[in-house]
């Protein structure tokens, strides 16, 4: 078994908690994991990545371009960015939630047409606003796991959402779990009946 | 008993260290090393060490030093410039060697993600005599840290165990074994002439260091028979891959679906590099493709061993032109080189191919660059600002121009757009002398009389700013110091240091206060001022430059990434005259532009204020009052 995830956002949306959690759910699942993180100068306001291997060997940490059996971008234009890394038969979901860039003339960035650049380049591609959901529960902050839950959801990882929960649970902090339960349950029902690529095929 | 954990590199090399007695633990943040010393920290009071953040890399460095002379075990930790900081005492200390153990842990950045340089730790190890572990994987990590522990101090030398960024930076499932506490019995010091360096010790010294390398290297070769650090396999064809570090996991990879028909060396050992089993290798094969991070270290090594031993052996890397000579390698990259090797080797045995990718680069239409900024609400911002509309004001009114030096830390990102406000960023603590330097030309130049500034954080100050002011104060430069004081080494995590007045064990220490320092350096003009009011800080900022002689501005505020703002701000739009200035003027991420013109503050604004300072209209406003 191999499968590779990668997820990509901008600093300081939890791109590196993200990957944690996937990773400890895989190991309690029975895998081996390897991860690489982006920590340092592009956590502030960069573009960051996490590669997540998850597989029966150990191997470099490193997603080889066309690899990656899904993408879980946190933002739509750094979904784009790291599309060359997707599989031909992987999925995809994308928060529609677009972090606009300060400085540089907003006139360039059109979420829209990003995302829909990406469903027509990945069909079944799951999108949603993960930011708005996860503020409507409690706390923007928690998008990241918004995501992961809607992945697990929607049948995309190759553990079972229990798995994912359980490390939650380990993970967060007391005084943060509610919040994160609400999160996560929104997240599963937000995407209840999309199953990712399979979905696009059958139709 | 063992168990099975998700830990990053740097945590699993902390658990090593700890598991084989490490006693004392000294280092100085820089990433990616950072976390191996704050894992030991968080797990000091339970296993009875003692750990430190130290000023600076050779400070550290000789703090273990002391440890290790008395018997203790002791690890010090740092990124790779840091050990140029530390090279003093490393280059002398392999003639005298330890006598407890110690572990010198550098971590390299190729690529570079967060440093000045792409140098190659394998290579000091090789200038400095000092034996180099270089490990693949977290779980690789975390055993040859013991392993480094046991050799030390069998061997009475340091060794440096070498980390890239993706070993310390990666997490994976590490097989750890029970720790139990460290005793804290050690034999202590005794005086010998061992420890005090002289001409003499080292002619005498010099001869038995050369020896050891010999030895060690022999000893390395054994370890292909039964350590799985190194490692040897045959193939079928003539040619070989040889490969280090994390670069072994991607070689390993590029060639999977052809296994079976390349020789395999993957050398965990670095340096001394084990001569003997590198030769028998390559006296089987006719072709070697070397696949490395950094410098062609492993390649030498083998070009060296050929003409040594007059091999028949074409060796295939970075200085063949095969391999990229800079930044970091992927499977991609090793696929690549390999496929680019095989054909000038002529090889008909396989070629080897990429995956492809659902989308080609080429097709992904053009994005929004997003470099890394000041987070929303960083005093940094404000503080550059002002000494912006200072050195204007300067500008207008006596045609004197600035130059503005900074420093390594997150205000290197003053140089970003719209701020530009770092001109020269050379390493730790080099803003200063380099502003020092700069004023001593001006005599001599016929260009433009310049104003020199020097930016430098508290952390870097304590680090290697200090000295850099007392040559300047001593050599009356005419340079105005601006410290950027906001209690945290903010760039590395977070860590503490002198001025804050914890130790990293988190007790209470005596707070070394930078406006004294810079008083008792002899600095005449020193102010200090908290970085919230834009207007004060463009005063002071003005005031200091327009002082004769060194001038010194301590900023005082708090880092937004671990001290949360008090509260948002927001645009009123009906008072928005869509000037844009908040926007254009200084880069806070918070705030972008709608399509309508009109600017938008975003939920990251953590409530400095400083837009609302500039806002000519005062349109932005607190946000409770607007609701
Ligand atoms: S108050 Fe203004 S400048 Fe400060 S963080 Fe918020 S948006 Fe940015
Ligand atoms: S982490 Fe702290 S010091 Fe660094 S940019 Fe953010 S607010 Fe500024």
């Amino acid at each position: 078994m191999k499968f590779d995830i990668l997820i990509a956002g901008v600093g300081g949306q939890g791109v590196v908690l993200a990957s944690r959690l996937l990773a400890t759910a895989a190991m309690d699942a029975g895998f081996h994991v390897a991860t690489a993180e982006t920590i340092g100068m592009a956590q502030r306001e960069g573009s960051v990545t996490s590669h997540v291997r998850i597989g029966d060997d150990v191997c470099g940490s490193l997603i080889p371009q066309g690899k990656a059996d899904l993408l879980i971008g946190l933002e739509p234009a750094e979904a784009a960015r790291n599309l060359i890394f997707l599989g031909k038969d992987g999925n995809m979901v994308v928060n529609e939630y677009a972090i606009m860039p300060s400085t540089q003339g907003c006139g360039e960035y059109n979420p829209e047409k990003i995302l829909e650049f990406l469903k027509d380049s990945c069909p079944g591609t799951i999108t949603a606003d993960f930011t708005k959901l996860a503020k409507d529960a409690g706390t923007y902050k928690a998008a990241n796991v918004a995501m992961i839950a809607a992945a697990a959801g929607a049948g995309l990882l190759p553990f079972s959402q229990e798995y994912l929960w359980g490390v939650l649970e380990k993970m967060i902090p007391e005084k943060y779990r509610d919040v994160n339960r609400r999160v996560f349950d929104m997240a599963i029902e937000s995407v209840s009946g999309k199953t990712g690529k399979e979905t696009a095929k059958d139709q | 008993m063992t168990s099975k954990r998700i830990l990053m590199g740097n945590e699993a090399i902390a658990f090593g260290a700890i598991k084989a007695g490490v006693q004392i633990a000294s280092g100085y943040p820089g990433t990616p090393s950072s976390e191996v010393m704050e894992t030991i920290i968080s797990h000091a009071k339970e296993y009875g060490i003692y750990a430190e953040w130290a000023t600076n890399e050779k400070v550290a460095l000789e703090t273990a030093v002391g440890a290790a002379y008395s018997g203790a075990n002791a690890i010090v930790t740092m990124k790779q410039v840091g050990l140029n900081v530390a090279s003093d005492p490393l280059m002398s200390l392999s003639y005298l060697g330890v006598k407890g153990s110690l572990v010198i842990l550098v971590s390299d950045d190729p690529g570079p993600h967060s440093s000045q340089t792409e140098q190659d730790t394998r290579a000091f190890g090789h200038f400095s005599n000092i034996p180099v572990f270089d490990p693949s994987t977290p779980q690789e990590a975390y055993d040859m840290t013991k392993l480094a522990f046991e050799l030390s101090h069998a061997m009475e030398t340091p060794v440096i165990l070498r980390t890239t960024t993706r070993v310390s930076h990666g997490c994976a499932d590490v097989l750890i074994e029970e720790i139990n506490p460290v005793s804290r019995d050690i034999e202590g010091f005794t005086k010998d002439t061992r420890w005090t360096i002289f001409p003499k010790l080292i002619t005498q010294r010099h001869p038995l260091l050369e020896e050891l390398q010999i030895r060690m290297s022999d000893n390395f070769s054994e370890y292909f028979n039964h350590n799985s650090f190194n490692s040897v396999s045959k193939g079928s064809s003539n040619i070989g891959i040889a490969a280090s570090g994390v670069s072994s996991l991607y070689a390993r990879e590029a060639i999977k679906d052809c296994q079976g028909i390349f020789s395999l060396f993957k050398a965990g050992t670095a340096y001394p590099f084990p001569e003997k089993a590198a030769y028998e290798f390559m006296k089987d094969i006719t072709d070697l493709i070397v696949v490395e991070e950094l410098d062609p270290y492993m390649e030498e090594q083998f070009l060296q061993i050929a003409g040594k031993y007059h091999l028949d052996i074409n060796i295939h890397g970075k200085k063949s032109g095969s391999f990229p000579v800079s930044g970091e390698y992927d499977v991609d990259v090793a696929i690549e080189g390999i496929n680019h090797a095989l054909d000038k080797i002529g090889s008909e045995s396989c070629c080897l191919s990429h995956s492809g990718a659902a989308v080609k680069a080429e097709d992904i239409p053009p994005l929004p660059i997003r470099a890394p900024t000041l987070c929303a609400g960083c005093m940094h911002r404000t503080v550059f600002y002002a000494f912006k509309k200072a050195a204007a004001k300067l500008r207008s009114q006596t045609g004197i121009d600035s130059v503005f030096s900074g420093d390594i830390g997150c205000y290197t990102l003053g140089n970003a757009r719209p701020l530009n406000m770092v001109n020269t960023c050379l390493c730790m603590g080099a803003g200063i002398s380099i502003a020092a330097g700069l004023s001593h030309t001006q005599e001599f130049s016929s260009g433009q009389e310049a104003k020199q500034v020097a930016f430098i954080g508290d952390s870097t100050f304590f680090h290697s700013g200090i000295a850099a002011v007392v040559s300047a104060v001593y050599n009356s430069a005419d340079i105005t110091i601006a410290v950027l004081d906001n209690h945290t080494t903010a760039m590395t995590g977070h860590q503490p240091h002198p001025g804050i007045g914890v130790t990293a064990m988190g007790s209470p220490a005596q707070i070394i206060d930078i406006a004294e320092v810079l008083k008792s350096c002899g600095v005449r003009m020193v102010k200090t001022i908290e970085a919230d009011d834009l207007d004060k800080c463009i005063d002071i900022a003005g005031e200091a430059m327009q002082f004769e002689g060194p001038s010194a501005v301590v900023f005082k505020g708090r880092c937004v990434a671990i001290c949360k703002g008090t509260g948002q701000y927001i645009v009123d739009e009906d008072k928005c005259i869509g000037c844009n200035l908040c926007i254009n003027q200084f880069g806070c991420p918070a705030i972008f532009s709608m399509s309508s013109g009109l600017p938008v503050i975003q939920d990251t604004c953590s409530g400095c204020g400083l837009c609302a300072q500039i806002c000519p209209s005062d349109a932005i406003v607190p946000k409770e009052v607007s609701q």
